[in-house]
């Protein structure tokens, strides 16, 4: 490639590991006045990196791989249910980004849609399954298949969250996942999943009340089922 | 702040820092609220349990081969598109001053290969079909070009890679373009080696580089 030996502006200023997670800043929390140093800093990361992606250096997929490649297949395997087929869709996804890197003109952030990519190709591969489901006359399961991974601190916790969030709306599953997992703020959740911002905080909203209801039913009701 | 239970749901929704602050002080007086708002909190917490970030150190290497092979695969069709979609993305200005250039090289090619023909007493040998003796002289002066274009594109390069003046971007912008249009002529120019119009053209080109390499050099002395 013609960019060996280039000097990468964004090397020197994408940090080597992920955000912070769990310190998510929402624009409500900005100061008046614009956006603050580090998000524009942020942004010509991102632009950077978008463009040493388009050159075709693969060091800079890398990069991207690096910073977002965990946090990818992490989300990819809440939405799919299992790892092997969260790394064929995150690898689909860097294929799809090298592919169609070149009619990418920035309207959103490289990396919101990057993980849109990821997003639709997690659903594809749902679909696909579903339609193999059907044609193996296999109507057992409607959920996907939820394996085993690294134990948390509440296994029992965890599946049954797991459980509840395969029973809500594809958005409401995906703006949980997003913010409460993944600790993306609503404007990138919006560019993710190509709604407004207010739409992402209504939708969390009425996913966690579901999730509420499913997990923590009101007392009476709970009594009612014992 | 004073917030009451009806406001709790629109904080859950959308509250600022300040009213989720109001209502913490609220639950101290009311227990329905305080049960309402450690639910909604569990449940970011119990999110938590859903993140795995455990690596797989296997996992990178096999995108990178994967991207690396898709790379490989498109690299000729990338190297001949390449140079029609450069072409939409420069400045009108630019792709005048191409066009121009163009009309140029294709006229004093085609005058060269009218000028250079061999003669044939009343043969039927296609005139723009280089022969043997030519082709060597042709590819020799290619060589020689690629040499000097080599050592001066060295030179060139720290200017280049970060220009520093709109000159500098103007010629660096040049160059790519130069560069796209070599690269489109040295595919075709392979698949046909005795086509004369092709490997002048060529020829022009490199001599444009060249030019234009030394103009940046100089640009950068003055
Ligand atoms: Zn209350």
């Amino acid at each position: 490639m013609g960019t060996m030996g280039l000097a990468l502006p964004w090397k020197a200023r994408i940090s080597s590991t992920p955000r912070e997670r769990g310190k998510r800043v929402e624009p409500s929390e900005h100061f008046a006045g614009g956006p603050s140093p580090a998000a524009v800093d942020a942004l010509s990361e991102d632009a950077a990196l978008a463009a040493a992606c388009r050159s075709g250096d693969l060091r800079a997929y890398e990069r991207l791989y690096t910073v977002h490649g965990a946090r990818m297949k992490n989300l990819a395997r809440n939405v799919l249910g299992n790892p092997m087929d969260a790394e064929d869709a995150v690898q689909e996804t860097f294929l799809k980004v090298q592919r169609s890197i070149a009619s990418f003109r920035g309207q959103s952030s490289f990396v919101t849609w990057t993980y849109r990519i990821l997003i639709n190709t997690c659903y594809d591969a749902r679909r696909s399954r579903l339609r193999k489901k059907e044609v193996a006359n296999d109507d057992s399961e409607q959920t996907p298949g939820l394996e085993p991974r690294a134990p948390g601190a509440h296994p029992s916790l965890r599946m049954a969250l797991e459980r509840a969030l395969a029973k809500l709306t594809k958005h409401q599953r995906d703006v949980f996942l997003l913010y409460e997992v993944e600790g993306f703020r609503h404007a990138e959740i919006a560019g993710m999943l190509e709604m407004t911002e207010t739409a992402s905080k209504n939708t969390l909203f009425q996913a966690k009340k579901n999730l509420r209801l499913m997990l923590e039913p009101p007392r009476s009701s709970a009594a009612e089922v014992r | 702040m004073n917030v009451t239970c009806n406001d709790r749901d629109r904080i859950f929704e959308d509250g600022t820092p300040a009213e989720w602050a109001a209502l913490e002080a609220h639950t101290a007086f009311c227990p329905l609220c305080a049960e309402e708002v450690r639910a909604w909190k569990s449940l970011s917490v119990a999110a938590k349990e859903l993140r795995d970030y455990s690596d797989s150190p296997s996992f990178w290497p096999r995108i990178e081969r994967v991207l690396a092979k898709e790379a490989a695969r498109n690299a000729p069709r990338a190297e001949r598109k390449g140079w029609f979609s450069f072409l939409l993305d420069l400045s009108p200005a630019w792709q005048t001053a191409l066009a121009g250039a163009l009309v140029l090289i294709l006229t004093l090619s085609a005058g060269r290969i009218y000028l250079r023909r061999p003669f044939h007493g009343g043969g039927t040998v296609d005139p723009s079909l280089l022969k043997s003796q030519a082709l060597k002289e042709v590819e020799s002066a290619e060589t020689a070009y690629e040499r000097a274009i080599d050592k001066l594109a060295a030179e060139a390069k720290p200017h280049l890679e970060s220009p520093a003046t709109p000159l500098l971007a103007n010629y660096q912008e040049k160059l790519l373009l130069l560069d796209s249009a070599i690269a489109e002529l040295r595919v075709q120019a392979g698949m046909n080696p005795s086509n004369a119009q092709l490997r002048y053209q060529l020829l022009a080109m490199y001599q444009e580089k060249q030019q234009t390499l030394e103009e940046v050099l100089e640009a950068k002395r003055q």
